[in-house]
């Protein structure tokens, strides 16, 4: 009966968990994913070094719902994010020559843009000083990627819980979970190692299982 | 193995396998360990609806109009520093040792073995002895004019070589451009995208090249785009129709 219940109750409990990796390549992550072969990648570093504006129109379809949404998780609101967007794909076109092809291209360039937030943030550019769960009557609407199960009041929840995290467990969370990035590309992302981008994941679910679950207390106590 | 409550969170930290299905055990007779696991999934479950994506259709050409003003990005060029620099610090050690004592045995021996052409070092006159001829010195390098013209042979050969080379390979793009043209699939775009990049780039080099035509080092870069235009299209040809 245990094992039954074990079988079909709790094994799916750790279908996400148990996510399976490929240190280099995110398109295991996501088959749907648009990232191009490995060969056509390089071609497009190539083109893209030779200043073709062709190649970097190419890397912005690729890659650039992704960045916008990278961007929009640090800098807390939609115009910051394209500003970040921006200064991103003009540091790439500045130091495209530096590229040595040590990770994948795409990591590098989430990389640049990573740090470009961070630059904005500390130069006092960004519009808003915290991030605040982002509400649906921004300025332009805003699409969440489709869930089987959408849980409104847990995904409300469970932003406002994530933006009490601290900065270096929000982000870790943010790239892992919700943009499925892997743990060494994060580490390349954050200059840390794997271990630390995987420490930091388990600190911040832990953080968020706890404010979870006193948040369900208090609501609980608040019933009639 | 045996586990506890107690043992939740080193668990959920390690994320062993073996520990991890213990622990669903466990949470099949805990109330509070489940909810913790079902927690745990609910929040990676819930984090994937917390992407973004909103339409920008002015941003591409924001970016354009600030890259265009942007001076062209420096052409990479190889460096000989920055490649030894990318091996370790043991390694340029050995390099740098290895260097000095190729220079210190060359050094010794031309210092020794060598004379200027015009100005022969007289023989060694043993006492008692017949002066022996001098012997022929390898280092002295006298130029040939058959010699020349052999090596200027070699060169045309080299050209006539690499024109039938070029000539292969663009017989090899027409049996490909069939199976190119043919295939809608992604991997086929892709490799139609490769080869348009690759392309232009030939034809880039090219345009260089007849500026200056004597240029070495552009010599090489087309030589080696046209060797990746070649596994390119030996790859599409090895493609499964």
């Amino acid at each position: 009966m245990t094992a039954l219940f074990v079988e079909n109750v709790l094994s799916p409990l750790y279908a996400t968990e148990t996510r399976v990796e490929s240190p280099h390549d995110p398109a295991t992550l996501n088959p749907a994913s648009t990232r191009p072969a490995a060969s056509a990648e390089a071609a497009l570093v190539e083109a893209c070094r030779r200043g073709r504006m062709d190649a970097f129109e190419r890397l912005y379809q690729l890659h650039g719902p992704k960045m916008k949404s990278v961007a929009l998780h640090l800098m807390g609101n939609t115009h910051d994010a394209e500003d970040a967007v921006q200064e991103a794909f003009l540091k790439v076109y500045r130091g495209i020559g530096s590229f040595k092809g040590d990770s994948a291209f795409s990591t590098w360039v989430h990389r640049i843009l990573v740090n470009a937030c961070y630059d904005m943030r500390r130069r006092g550019l960004r519009r808003v000083d915290t991030v605040a769960p982002q509400e649906d009557s921004d300025d332009e609407p805003i699409n969440r990627a489709p869930a089987p199960a959408a849980n409104q009041p847990l995904r409300l929840a469970l932003e406002k819980c994530v933006a009490q995290l601290s900065e270096a467990q929000r982000v870790v969370f943010l790239l892992y979970e919700v943009e499925g990035f892997s743990h060494a590309e994060i580490g390349e992302m954050l200059n840390i190692s794997e271990g630390a981008s995987k420490n930091r994941l388990f600190e911040a679910k832990r953080e968020l299982r706890r404010l979870l679950t006193a948040q369900r207390g208090a609501a609980g106590k608040g019933k009639p | 193995m045996n586990v506890t409550c107690r043992d939740l969170e080193s668990i959920l930290e390690r994320q062993e396998p073996a520990e991890l299905a213990a622990l669903k055990a466990h949470a099949a007779v805990c109330a509070a360990c489940r909810e913790q696991l079902a927690l745990e999934r609910e929040i990676s479950a819930t984090a994937l609806q917390m992407q973004r994506t909103w339409e920008s259709p002015e941003l591409w050409p924001r970016i354009r109009e600030r890259l265009a003003a942007e001076p062209r990005p420096a052409a990479p060029r190889w460096n000989l520093w920055s490649y030894f620099s990318s091996f370790s610090f043991n390694w340029q050690v050995a390099a740098a040792t290895a260097a000095l004592a190729v220079m210190a045995v060359s050094s010794y021996w031309l210092m020794f073995n060598t004379e200027t052409e015009g100005t022969p070092t007289p023989p060694k006159v043993s006492r008692g002895a017949e002066p022996q001829p001098a012997p022929p010195n390898p280092a002295r390098v006298v130029v040939d004019p058959q010699q020349r013209l052999l090596t200027e042979e070699a060169l045309k050969e080299v050209e006539r070589t690499e024109a039938d080379y070029i000539k292969s390979i663009d017989r090899l793009s027409v049996l490909a451009q069939q199976k190119l043209q043919q295939s809608d699939s992604s991997l086929m775009a892709n490799y139609r995208e490769k080869l348009l990049v690759l392309d232009s780039a030939i034809a880039e080099c090219r345009a260089q090249l007849e500026q200056n035509s004597f240029n070495a080092h552009l010599r090489r870069e087309l030589l080696a785009i046209y060797q990746m235009k070649q596994a390119t299209l030996t790859d599409v040809l090895q493609e499964a129709p």
